[in-house]
């Protein structure tokens, strides 16, 4: 954890995401085309778009997967590559899939937790907070997607990192797994955590997200509170479907 | 040091790992068996034919087995990630990403070199055990005479090992990196062996199968395999094959979107 003169004071976890002016192109593509936007703390962050707007591109270029063409995303103030302990200021589920399904649930969260200096200990506290206690020793390669979500979710919350951030995490999970979700996103950001949530449930979103960046063709769309856009708007997908009207194109000429 | 913990759960806690390093391992049954064969069919023949009768070198013929077992296992360390997806978790909470593979080189690598020198030993001292003073005493002679090919071919297998990881890295393809390392041992040492001179004794000398004995100065006569090197360049030439794809991958590994 980064902690400044200022912030707020110990106990409570803090974390943010800045980013600049954040271009990703592709040959000629632009998948992100000078994108800035701040993911605050103590806040859930809905970070919505049509499929192929650039939502996964950014959270890749934000984790340093992908290099920016220009601009640069900043977690806690640093450039993600430079963090020598990641998982301590950043957990991610990005893809619940990227498990080797030979691997016990245990055994897969321990693989990465070591890589961090993370013990076992803390390796059985989130499979208990994700709900998988019971099925820690199964091969992941029999779990179905729900479990492999709160398998990622679980990875996610290894380093008890101020800045979290999910790719669609609700995908796969029964009304049990979906409010669990809700509530454990609002409690972690109720802690001081920046919270970066990604995903195409609009309903699901006004009730977790209280912030909401909206990008089309790569570009901002709004970036707005979910009481300011459903006050202009009848609901969240209302609002959703009026801003993103002129941006939902595929591979199409900009 | 975090990150080798990490990469040496991650290696054993797949089955695959256990059943290559297990198969690799009955290379000694193997020789053993051949070796029951060989003595039962030389006690069998006619006394006047057996002072003629020869036996290959069973451990440098059958250390191809290995070879290959601990040249998928390099592979798969990496390509199991890039087919799961799991390497753009592991490059996330690695940002440096090299120590990843650098770990997983320490790893594969040491388990080639234990696997090697158990299997050629091994298989050396079980035929050696069976066949006995047979075959015109191939078997019967001392064995420090013996060990220094011993140990030459057992550095073939982490050879084998870290080149597979190094493929992999490259090709990001389990399919790709095994078909080139088959072809390596198999494929390519035949088609050599089929063109003409100079150039099949100057390239069947780079071969890595010819490698272990012109590192102990020895030849390869008899074989499709060259002779040309000195030790120290054959020593070179060994450590080349392991180092060039890994090198080449680690500077791919840290530039590269994953």
């Amino acid at each position: 954890m980064v902690r400044r003169a200022g912030d707020p004071p110990p106990g409570i976890l803090y974390g943010v995401i800045e980013l600049h002016h954040l271009t990703k192109s592709y040959g000629s593509t632009l998948a992100v085309d000078d994108l800035s936007f701040k993911v605050e703390p103590g806040h859930v962050t809905g970070f919505l778009g049509p499929n192929g707007a650039g939502k996964s591109t950014t959270l890749r270029l934000i984790l340093g997967l992908d290099a920016p063409t220009s601009g640069q995303a900043l977690v806690n103030g640093r450039r993600y590559t430079s963090l020598r302990r990641p998982m301590r200021e950043v957990g991610a589920l990005l893809d619940a899939g990227a498990v080797h399904g030979g691997r016990s649930a245990y055994d897969h969260l321990l693989c990465l937790a070591r890589s961090n200096d993370i013990g076992p200990r803390r390796v059985s506290e989130v499979l208990d907070q994700a709900g998988l206690a019971g099925v820690a020793r199964k091969r992941v390669g029999g779990f179905s997607l729900g479990m492999r979500q709160r398998l990622g979710i679980a990875a996610a919350l290894l380093g008890d990192p101020g800045v979290l951030m999910f790719d669609e995490p609700v995908n796969g999970l029964d009304p049990d797994g979906v409010r669990w979700i809700r509530e454990l996103m609002r409690s972690l950001a109720a802690q001081g955590r920046a919270i970066l949530l990604s995903s195409h449930l609009m309903s699901e979103m006004a009730l977790t997200a209280d912030r909401i960046v909206i990008v089309g063709c790569g570009r901002l769309v709004a970036e707005a509170t979910v009481t300011e856009l459903t006050t202009r708007y009848p609901s969240l997908e209302d609002a959703y479907l009026a801003l993103t009207s002129g941006s939902v194109q595929y591979g199409g000429a900009r | 040091m975090s990150v080798l913990t990490s990469e040496w759960l991650k290696i054993r806690s797949v089955r695959s790992t256990h059943l290559i390093l297990g198969l690799g391992l009955g290379t000694v049954l193997l020789g053993f068996a051949l070796a029951v064969m060989a003595a039962g069919m030389y006690d069998a023949a006619p006394p006047e034919k057996q002072p003629g009768a020869r036996v290959a070198n069973l451990e440098e013929v059958l250390v191809i087995v290995p070879q290959l077992c601990l040249g998928i296992l390099g592979t798969l360390a990496i390509t199991s990630e890039y087919a799961t997806g799991l390497i753009r978790t592991s490059a996330t909470i690695v940002p440096r990403r090299w120590p990843i593979l650098a770990a997983k080189a320490a790893i594969v690598g040491a388990l080639g070199l234990a696997v090697g020198l158990l299997t050629t030993f091994g298989t050396y001292v079980v035929t050696r055990g069976v066949l006995g003073d047979r075959f015109s005493g191939a078997y019967a002679g001392a064995f420090t005479d013996r060990l220094p090919l011993l140990i030459a071919l057992g550095l073939t297998v982490p050879t084998f090992a870290l080149l597979g990881l190094g493929l992999g890295a490259l090709l990001r393809s389990s399919a790709g990196a095994i078909a080139i390392i088959v072809g390596l041992v198999y494929v390519i040492p035949m088609v050599i062996g089929n063109i003409p001179e100079p150039w099949s004794e100057r390239l069947g000398s780079v071969m890595i199968g010819a490698l272990p004995r012109q590192l102990i100065g020895g030849s390869n006569a008899s074989s499709v395999y060259g002779s040309l090197l000195p030790p120290a360049l054959a020593a070179a030439c060994l450590v080349a094959y392991a180092a060039v794809p890994l090198l080449a991958a680690t500077w791919l590994i840290r530039r590269k979107d994953i």
